[in-house]
């Protein structure tokens, strides 16, 4: 959407321009070309170039989205490429950068089309991209999208060269975006630290501390390490402030990092919430030690891929359509496991319900069996899931980062989360499941097909562990071996939180999220893991029943 | 003791048949290859099989070794330490082979060094390791730290001139000896240890918010990059999180160790492009040699008749190529002793034989490791590297720790 707005000023811009052949059109075109090590100084030098075709060039360039056009004999010349107008093929016409016109076949004077894949791109490598990303942050200054004028002030804040403070304080004269002044006016700052004046140094300090400056705070402490006579040492005031203002920066961090650490304790929270639910029902209410429950995961996964590639097939990978095959997977998932689930219980487990050891033997044969299956059917290796552009990214507020994939994990436990309550507590079958784990034999007597109910609640309870297979696909790797990385996790939370009880799951799964979050900046991702299996063994020395310990009769 | 009454009653009763393996000997010379072919290493493994298997190939059609054809000896080491071992022993003891190709973690290669000390065997390994070991058994056609990681991050320092390192890895030996000595080496360029941070995860480790957030942080001054060792399918979830937080090449690259191209068939490449890498070798090297080696390599897996080999969406990469490397070493010795004799072969190696393979010109030292060229990449969308920059006939030392201080 960008590109093509972005092309079509471009069109525009070089239709305004195209009948006057100029100077700085030809300094342009000489850096694309240029050999390549000159090149990172000869686009260097277009800094404060005023051509309107630099920043789309370079924006395609450095997207590898330029390409050499060779048309008969003459020399390759670089266009971007845009959409025909009127032309269903996806076709694309070549616009020459030099006059924004479209290239033309020099034998018939028709205008030539192409297929990206027929052209080759202009090469780009790290330092020229950087040299590109320089020349387009003095450009971006004055672009008009707010975000990229932020982004580039704040890289040309970060550069604290001086000669960029004419530019700067002319852009926050005439800027009314409130983001992008503020931007505006870090980077002032940032550069007036090396001013001159004692004065204007101090009026930085203070502004980049308002700020909340990490790069500004990691400054002033190299400032206060300089011994007092070193050139460029601080004066006392000077130094007071810089103190002042590194608290203040510091203070801010850790408010920043303790809501972050919340957040995301809740999202892995969320994350083994959703893994754990599902045997919170089969293992927590029936009491079947279902050691396949992550292999009826792995099924919601896989589910997951095969709709993706079913999208990818019907609608293209990049179309709008394909971006919801997430949506749709979900009930795919869901059923599929549940179906599998189904045919477990079916074939193995209504036979074991009396002996929950043998269930347990007997589960971990199926387990192997299906992730075998899974190795012949997919192959052993990980299965690639591309992320629907939606839970690509994220957001920040109040400097704490919210990424979209996260958040929508938290969203779903919680939507999960109500319906297992409306299930269990607000429809005929949640009636019967309750009736028939808390006596089984009592309700048999009263008329309830057991054998039904119990099918269908471990069909239940294997349909929510194929939504968190769907789910953990936007995080993690999907492969055959997938299901065993998370079954431990599973049963630590069901266990902790108190077996028989939904609610002990929610609160358990939060409380391990938060508690490893939290653990893990002090002690590293190793010894906060340790740490908190730890805790749930000592915790469970306390309380053996878990968090909240059910009384029934049939888990005794 | 009852080795020896079977050895007798081998010679003695199966006088036939031993006269006719005798003959068959004669045509033929047993070569190992132990690899995982099966459990969680068999992903990688498995193609270093493929590549060995081809080499042999290639060797036999021009005339094999000494005038012997190489016959292989494939085993299944199951990702199975002491099986490994076992494997080794059966291999050396059995079957008798001349040489053995194998190994990828490296603690399978701890399991099988006694065995190839006490039998006066010979194994060649292939892949890049943390070093601090030295068998005279053993040849180390792989990586040493200072074939990878030093070079790597000299490229940091000097060519994008980072000034704070993030120390990223897998919780295992690889990953905490080669960090150990990038510390040192760190230290000798006058980074101050506040700007390197060092950090591990466990194997299959999926959240990497925590460690994300702390880089985006880290990274907020622009001058800083990450230098990961994280192994496997934990990359995946890495850099999907980084990909999330916004975190760009441009601004803090990661310079990973153990991604190559045959890991990229299982990672979405589109989170990685900009990203580096250093090897000894790149399927995208634009020499005559490595074209040479592609071509036969894929027109050998089109027409290959082993069972259940991947012939679609094949690629190449630094412990391939090091296989293959390994193998015509092995063979220039050999012809250079003019014996298959594991200490003629070992001289000849010491020596110093050269082959100039795929990755350009290696060179087997005293050290039983290799002279070799090392390169810096970067990931391109469709799962290559574009080399960036080459750093030409890097010797290669196992003993780094200390050297730095």
């Amino acid at each position: 959407m960008l590109r093509t707005l972005s092309i079509f000023l471009f069109l525009l811009a070089a239709a305004a321009l195209s009948a006057a052949p100029d100077a700085s059109r030809a300094r342009l075109l000489a850096a694309l070309v240029a050999p390549a090590d000159q090149q990172v100084a000869a686009v260097r030098a277009l800094v404060g170039l005023e051509d309107a075709a630099l920043v789309p060039t370079l924006t395609a360039w450095r997207a590898a989205e330029l390409y050499l056009v060779t048309t008969g004999t003459a020399s390759p010349v670089p266009a971007l490429l845009a959409p025909l107008p009127g032309d269903a093929d996806g076709r694309l016409q070549a616009l020459a950068v030099a006059d924004g016109l479209p290239v033309k076949d020099p034998a018939t004077g028709q205008p030539l089309t192409f297929a990206p894949k027929e052209l080759k791109a202009l090469d780009t490598t790290a330092p020229l991209r950087r040299a590109i990303r320089d020349v387009l942050e003095v450009a971006g200054v004055a672009d008009p999208s707010p975000a990229v004028r932020r982004e580039s002030i704040e890289r040309l804040g970060q550069s604290r060269k001086a000669d960029h403070l004419p530019l700067l304080q002319a852009r926050l004269a005439i800027e009314f975006s409130p983001a992008v002044r503020s931007a505006l006016q870090d980077a002032i700052a940032f550069i007036q630290l090396a001013d001159p004046a004692v004065e204007v140094r101090l009026q930085a300090i203070t502004d980049l501390a308002a700020a909340h400056s990490l790069a500004a705070a990691a400054r002033f402490k190299e400032q206060i390490a300089l011994p007092a006579d070193a050139p460029g040492a601080a004066s006392p005031v000077e130094l007071a402030a810089l103190k002042t203002a590194v608290k203040t920066i510091e203070d801010h961090w850790s408010r920043v990092n303790f809501f972050g650490n919340l957040f995301r304790g809740l999202s892995a929270g969320s994350v083994l919430l959703l893994i754990a639910l599902g045997l919170a029902i089969t293992f927590g209410l029936m009491g079947v030690i279902n050691m396949a429950h992550g292999e009826l995961m792995v099924v919601g996964a896989y589910a997951t891929f095969v709709v993706q590639n079913l999208f990818a097939a019907a609608f293209g990978p990049g179309s709008l359509a394909f971006n919801f095959y997430f949506l749709a997977a979900l009930p795919v998932a869901f059923a599929a496991a549940a179906l599998v689930g189904l045919v477990i219980e079916r074939g193995v487990i209504q036979f074991l319900y009396k002996r929950p050891l043998e269930s347990l033997l007997a589960t971990w044969g199926v387990s192997l069996a299906l992730q075998q299956t899974f190795r012949l059917v997919f192959g052993p290796a990980n299965v690639q899931i591309n992320a629907p552009a939606w839970l690509q990214g994220g957001t920040a507020l109040y400097d704490v980062a919210f990424a979209y994939n996260r958040l929508f994990v938290i969203g779903f436990a919680v939507l999960v989360v109500f319906g297992v309550w409306l299930v269990l507590n607000r429809t005929p079958l949640g009636l019967l499941v309750r009736a028939v784990m808390q006596n089984r034999q009592m309700a048999s007597c009263i008329g309830v097909k057991t054998t039904r109910v119990n099918m269908l609640t471990f069909a239940f309870g294997s349909g929510l562990a194929g939504l968190a297979g769907a789910c953990l696909s936007q995080l993690g790797n999907v492969g055959p071996g997938m299901g065993q990385l998370h079954i431990i996790d599973a049963f630590m939370v069901v266990v902790s939180g108190g077996v028989g009880n939904v609610l002990g799951s929610v609160a358990a799964s939060l409380g391990i999220g938060v508690t490893d979050q939290l653990l893990q900046p002090v002690l590293g991702a190793v010894m906060g893991k340790i740490l908190v299996l730890f805790a749930i063994i000592l915790f469970l020395q306390w309380r053996p029943g878990g968090l909240f310990p059910t009384r029934s009769r049939s888990l005794d | 003791m009852l080795k020896k009454i079977t050895q007798t009653l081998g010679a003695g009763a199966f006088a036939l048949g031993a006269l006719a393996s005798a003959l068959h000997a004669a045509e033929t010379v047993k070569v190992g290859v132990l690899h995982s072919l099966s459990g969680t290493m068999a992903i990688s493994e498995t193609s270093l099989r493929d590549v060995l298997l081809f080499t042999f190939d290639e060797i036999n059609a021009k005339g094999g070794v000494l005038g012997k054809k190489i016959e292989p000896v494939v085993v299944d080491g199951a990702s199975n330490w002491p099986l490994f071992a076992e494997k080794a022993k059966q291999l050396l003891e059995q079957d008798k082979t001349a040489v053995t190709f194998g190994c990828w973690t490296s603690v399978s290669r701890k399991s099988v060094l006694p065995v190839y000390e006490q039998n006066n065997g010979l194994l060649f390994y292939p892949v890049q390791y943390e070093g601090e070991e030295l068998s005279k058994n053993i040849f180390y056609t792989a990586e040493a730290v200072g074939q990878q990681a030093t070079p790597g991050v000299d490229y940091l320092l000097n060519e994008l001139g980072k000034k704070k390192f993030y120390l990223l890895g897998s919780d295992y030996v690889y990953p905490r000896t080669t960090n150990l000595v990038l510390k040192e080496y760190l230290a000798s360029k006058k980074i101050p240890a506040a700007n390197i941070k060092e950090v591990y995860t466990p194997f299959g480790h999926t959240d990497y918010q925590q460690i994300v957030a702390e880089i985006k942080q880290f990274a907020a001054s622009g001058d800083a990059c990450v230098v990961s060792t994280l192994n496997g399918d934990t990359n995946v979830p890495f850099f999907r999180e980084l990909a999330n937080a916004g975190i760009k090449s441009e601004d803090c690259p990661v310079m990973s160790f153990s991604v190559s191209e045959d890991e990229f068939r299982g990672l979405p490449t589109k989170d990685l492009v900009g990203h580096l890498g250093a090897w000894s070798y790149f399927m995208s090297l634009d020499t005559p040699a490595n074209t040479a080696f592609k071509k036969n390599f894929f027109a050998w897996l089109e027409k290959s008749t082993v069972p259940g080999i991947e012939k679609k969406g094949r690629v190449t990469n630094s412990p391939m190529v090091l296989s293959y490397v390994g193998v015509y070493l092995w063979k220039a010795a050999v012809e250079k002793a003019g014996s298959f004799e594991v200490d003629k072969v070992r001289a000849a190696l010491e020596s110093g034989v050269v082959f100039d393979g795929p990755g350009g010109k290696a060179t087997m030292q005293k050290n039983h490791h290799m002279t070799k060229n090392v390169y810096i990449g970067e990931t391109l969308a469709d799962g290559q590297f574009k080399i960036l920059k080459s750093y030409e006939g890097v010797y290669g030392e196992p003993f780094l720790k200390g050297t730095f201080k």
